[in-house]
């Protein structure tokens, strides 16, 4: 039985597979996205996070870290090079200001809170996601608990950056019933220059699910000044159809700013800060344009 | 089941509000509200000349001088006729029935309180014409009289206890002789209200000629005729006055409007009605008559309109009746019927919270041959209500295993538009086995319909909730009183000497002391509720509502006033089980299994409402302790079993001669009533706030595992085995139910919900945002209803604090 450190998992998600779902978030990325909103998702350890906007300033936090790493004053919390990550702080805020970040679960433990919502899968046709981070860092984890799920007639689903090895994509893809599958950036230098690798291990795993039969829907956040060009679209239009399936489609994620906050609790800094959000038009520009090109699009609102 | 024509449904969904549906919004919201004293005028010069007659005809011919007399007109908008009042929006007020209850009279600025903060103004001479009938009246009506005898048995205990919040003040605010639950549509409309005149002098000749002794009885049939009779003669007074009008109008148009008015009310309610037309307009006689009889029965309660009003709808359709002219009279009829005002003092208001007077409409269910009822006109009632976008009636839907998802998909999205959580929905199955477990055949269950909020009802027989000074009471006021050794919020001894708390050993003593209270608190409220039951049939008659009402009260010749063990139904609501419940496992937890605290330390954090910072420590310890709504086992248990013990009390006391208790776990806004009758709870919620909501919503804030999580902590609750109806709200955003995906997986929850065993659910669809708004920019949402606890009300009138309560309760990201 494999182990995982889970983040959040939450119920009645409806914009994450068909029916009702519960979301599985799995810690740890091998992307770095600048956009990125689960920044507490990307690393793959348990961390400490402050949000000072909760904080009451009662002390409790200073009287029971067992590592002296607690700072008194000014916007942060925690003394990053101390801090050993226990997690007694966390437990014992009780305002929520201290979070902790991950928590370690086998794949059994995660199955069983999964399956209590299984009275919402059933009567809507939904299931379990895993997401994160990228959860196929945890191919094993998710292989059980996709086999777990299967044995009880729960949908399954996995929400992909797509930049894990190869194997992984093999071991799980048996188990799973839709791959949401993301491609961000066609362009190999500006992937890379966005979101740390290049782009070639996730195109790869796009065509092997691709030829198997899989069933896929892409998705591409749409994120100002990076990749709502033409020129993407249009790379992106001609990889879907290159892999010469009729039922592949795109999905387009506007790019938001939910996850900011967070940023801040981790002692982390947003790079991309400054963007524009994106009017609805020039959205359905984008997806006019996918159709135009001959992909099925839709947008997620 | 019906076979439905799902061409019908799109031609539905394409329709508007009539041009003289908005006529008539636009007067309602134009018009001032008003308190008129005509009614409690002629009540108070009828009793003066019926003076030595029986008080069964004296009461008759009241109604009959009131609806002869009443003013009344008829609008340019109206195609159906009749109002309470004159104005198209006002109440008329009930002192020959209640007494002393509108307290605002005896201020000489003349201003009363009407429903939610609204006021009317009297003149001077009106006020005087209400305090000379509650000088005439109140030494002989129902409450002063109930409260005389309580006293005589039990000194000030039930006052007292009224004041301390642990048992409602029904009595004091004009709840009283309402034992009745709908009319008997399906019955009344085929037979026309001459047929009922006939029997009841048939009843009259036979019992007669037979050598008949009892002649109250004669003098209840009597009565009958002469309330059947104003009614009929009162819808010939429109007739009349429309005629009048025809006559001097030279617009063809208006003249052919009228004329048409005049040959309705001509014919019904005196006959049969033949059309949908003619069966609204009969049905709206008789809520008037039913109304002035008592104004605060102040709704029509049409129960499952959608059944009994389906036969004159597929009629007119196949006659080529169009269908927005049928749509257009519905939603006049259920928009009168949802701007009823009544006179409601600040007491009534903390109780309820609500706007207007609540008819409640159900759509769908199970029939006799055990398939689902819905049908076209279940969904044109729901497409009318989202059209109207007011906060009453109250709709519900009543889904069982067979409900269509055309109907489900068409409630969610009625909820989408109403954003106030209609139509609210109850689980079909259970009410019925709730039913059957107390002895009703399914036959009759399966006819049950709502009164009020979520309390049910059946069709011919006297619903007692309430009436008599029984209805709800508080287990929160409770654990306060037996955490203080039987002393209540105000330092009197309402309750029994259970011992102090701080020499409890063990957890199961304080369980078991707060459980003595439970039992000893509600044997005494049902004795004085079956005392005050005696006391008013001595002081309170109403045989319209008996023979329109009540099948049986027509053959035994008997007022519904009087209770009868075959027709007479009880209900009473044990509310704020889950402010126990995580209350006691809070204890349970920090003195008795953890022990890091002792009873003495957390007494003192009570008793100072959780002062100074060792006060908030302990109040975060209590906060942090297992709560329900989070589908934890353990907290979860706590609520059965509090929950079954409570029933269990309840059903355990013999009501003989009649039937026992039912239980109902309903809200309203009680939630803010109950709260100032406990002081800071072991719960974690600081003292005289307001408790949770609803009767199986979690505690506010508490809910941290998402919406799934609360739903299967109510499932496990256990609520459906013990009680018939219990109330759970959940809030949704707005923003996120735009998709029709969205709305089938609302719908797909729904179902999973309800097929699992649960009760009760209502939404609240909107946005945290808008309603800070609305509360800051109240001029910019006159039209927001939210939901609370059974009612929906405009959020823009709600008090400050149950304001802040429904922005406070946890928002659901879907």
């Amino acid at each position: 039985m494999s182990n995982a450190i889970v983040t959040n998992i939450q119920g009645y998600s409806i914009h994450d597979g068909p029916g009702i779902r519960t979301v599985v978030f799995l810690k740890g990325c091998p992307l770095r996205c600048k956009w990125c909103a689960n920044p507490e998702n990307l690393e793959a350890s348990v961390q400490i996070g402050f949000l000072s906007n909760l904080c009451t300033g009662c002390g409790r936090c200073k009287k029971v870290c067992p590592h002296d790493a607690i700072l008194s004053d000014g916007a942060r919390r925690i003394d990053r090079e101390k801090c050993r990550r226990c997690g007694t702080c966390a437990e014992a805020c009780y305002y929520g200001a201290l979070v902790r970040y991950g928590e370690d679960r086998s794949s059994e433990e995660v199955f069983e809170k999964v399956r209590r919502d299984k009275i919402f899968y059933e009567s809507s046709g939904g299931g379990v996601t895993v997401s994160g981070g990228e959860p196929l860092t945890h191919a094993q984890f998710v292989a059980e608990l996709f086999e777990l799920c299967r044995q009880d007639g729960i949908n399954t689903c996995v929400e992909t950056c797509g930049c894990v090895p190869g194997a992984a994509m093999e071991l799980v893809a048996p188990l799973t019933d839709t791959f949401y599958f993301d491609l961000k950036i066609m362009d190999p230098q500006l992937h890379r220059k966005y979101t740390g690798v290049d782009n070639a291990q996730i195109l790869e795993n796009a065509r092997f699910l691709a030829g198997k039969g899989a069933n896929i829907l892409f998705r591409q956040p749409i994120i100002p000044s990076v990749n709502n060009t033409e020129e993407n679209v249009r790379a992106t239009a001609e990889f879907i159809k290159s892999l010469g399936r009729e039922d592949l489609a795109i999905q387009l994620m506007p790019y938001h700013r939910m996850g900011t906050a967070k940023y801040a609790a981790l002692d982390m800094t947003y790079e991309l800060e400054e963007l524009k959000i994106m009017s609805a038009a020039e959205i359905d520009a984008l997806e006019a344009l996918y159709k135009k090109l001959g992909v099925q699009c839709t947008v997620s609102r | 089941m019906y076979e439905i024509d799902q061409s019908l449904l799109p031609r539905i969904d394409a329709l508007e509000l009539s041009e003289r549906n908005k006529a008539w919004r636009k007067a309602m919201k134009a018009a001032p509200w008003k308190v008129y004293v005509d009614r409690e005028r002629l009540t108070v010069e009828s009793w003066k000349e019926t003076e030595g007659e029986d008080l069964e005809i004296r009461i008759a011919k009241m109604l009959k001088k009131v609806m002869d007399n009443v003013p009344i007109k008829i609008h340019e908008f109206d195609e159906i006729v009749g109002r309470p009042t004159p104005g198209v929006i006002g109440c008329q007020t009930a002192i020959n029935v209640c007494g002393d209850y509108i307290h605002d009279i005896w201020n000489d600025d003349g201003i009363i309180g009407v429903t939610l903060d609204a006021s009317a103004v009297l003149t001077r001479e009106e006020l005087e014409v209400l305090r000379e009938a509650v000088r005439i009246f109140e030494p002989i009506c129902m409450p002063s009289n109930t409260y005389t005898a309580w006293r005589e048995l039990v000194g000030t205990w039930a006052e007292d206890a009224e004041a301390a919040k642990l048992k409602d003040p029904g009595l004091q605010n004009g709840i009283t002789g309402q034992s009745t639950s709908t009319l008997d549509w399906p019955n009344i409309l085929p037979a026309g209200l001459k047929t009922y005149i006939e029997r009841c002098q048939q009843h009259i000749d036979a019992y007669i000629a037979q050598g008949g002794t009892d002649v109250n009885k004669v003098y209840f049939w009597k009565a009958a005729i002469i309330c059947l009779q104003a009614t009929i003669d009162h819808s010939k007074r429109y007739a009349k006055l429309a005629r009048e009008m025809a006559a001097e109008t030279a617009d063809e148009a208006e003249k052919a409007r009228l004329i048409r008015i005049a040959e309705t009310c001509e014919y019904v309610p005196e006959n049969p009605p033949r059309t949908f037309h003619e069966a609204l307009q009969f049905m709206e006689m008789c809520s008037l008559a039913k109304m002035f009889e008592n104004p605060m029965q102040n709704n029509s309660h049409w129960g499952r309109a959608d059944q009994y009003l389906y036969p004159y709808f597929k009629n007119d359709l196949a006659n080529g009746v169009p269908l927005e002219e049928i749509a257009s009279d519905l939603a006049d009829m259920i928009g009168r019927w949802g701007t009823q005002t009544f006179v409601s003092d600040d007491m009534n208001k903390e109780t309820h919270q609500i706007n207007f007077g609540i008819n409640n409409v159900m759509v769908g269910g199970l029939g006799q041959d055990h398939t689902d009822m819905s049908n076209e006109l279940s969904y044109l009632i729901l497409h009318v209500v989202a059209c109207l976008k007011l906060s009453s009636p109250t709709v519900g839907l009543r889904w069982n295993e067979q409900t269509p998802d055309w109907l489900m998909n068409k409630a969610i999205r009625t909820n989408m538009d109403t954003r106030g959580g209609i139509p609210l929905f109850q689980n079909d199955h259970i009410m019925i086995q709730r039913y059957i477990d107390y002895g009703i055949p399914y036959e009759e269950a399966c006819e049950w319909r709502g009164l009020g909020c979520v309390y049910p009802c059946l069709p011919n027989r006297a619903e007692h909730y309430g009436a008599e000074g029984v209805a709800a009471f508080n287990l929160a006021g409770l654990l306060h009183v037996t955490l203080h050794n039987g002393i209540d919020i105000n330092g009197k001894r309402t309750g029994l000497e259970t011992g102090d708390p701080r020499s409890f050993k063990t957890f199961e003593e304080l369980y078991d002391a707060f459980f003595k209270q439970h039992k000893a608190f509600i044997y005494r409220v049902f004795w004085l509720g079956a005392v005050a039951r005696d006391i008013c049939h001595q002081y309170t008659r109403t045989p319209l509502l008996s023979i329109l009402g009540i099948e049986a009260s027509m053959d035994l010749g008997q007022d519904l006033t009087k209770a009868h063990p075959d027709y007479s139904m009880f209900g009473i609501s044990d509310r704020a089980i889950i402010d126990v419940a995580d209350s006691l496992l809070a204890v349970k937890h920090l003195v008795y299994d953890d022990k890091v605290l002792t009873m003495d330390e957390l007494m003192e954090a009570l008793d100072s409402n959780f002062a100074g910072e060792r006060g908030e420590e302990i109040r975060q310890m209590c906060l942090h302790q297992p709560k329900y709504g989070n589908d934890i086992k353990e907290a979860d248990d706590m609520v059965k079993r509090v929950s079954d013990e409570s029933a269990r009390i309840i059903y355990s006391y013999n009501n003989a001669p009649f039937r026992n208790m039912i239980i109902s776990r309903e809200g309203l806004a009680w939630h803010y009533f109950g709260g100032l009758g406990a002081g800071a709870l072991p719960n974690g919620r600081p003292a005289l706030e307001p408790l949770n909501d609803g009767s199986l919503s979690p505690m506010r804030g508490a809910d941290k595992n998402g919406p799934t999580a609360v739903l299967l902590s109510a499932i496990s609750s256990g609520y459906s085995d013990v009680c018939c109806s219990a109330v759970l709200n959940q809030k949704f955003n707005s923003s996120l139910l735009k998709s029709e995906e969205s709305i089938d997986k609302l719908v797909a929850y729904t179902n999973a919900f309800m097929k699992n065993h649960g009760s009760h659910i209502q939404y609240n669809i909107m946005d945290t945002e808008q309603l800070k708004d609305a509360k800051a920019n109240p001029e910019k949402y006159p039209d927001l209803i939210v939901r609370i606890g059974g009612f929906s009300a405009y959020f823009v009138q709600l008090s400050s604090g149950i304001q802040d309560d429904v922005i406070y309760r946890s928002e659901f990201e879907l």
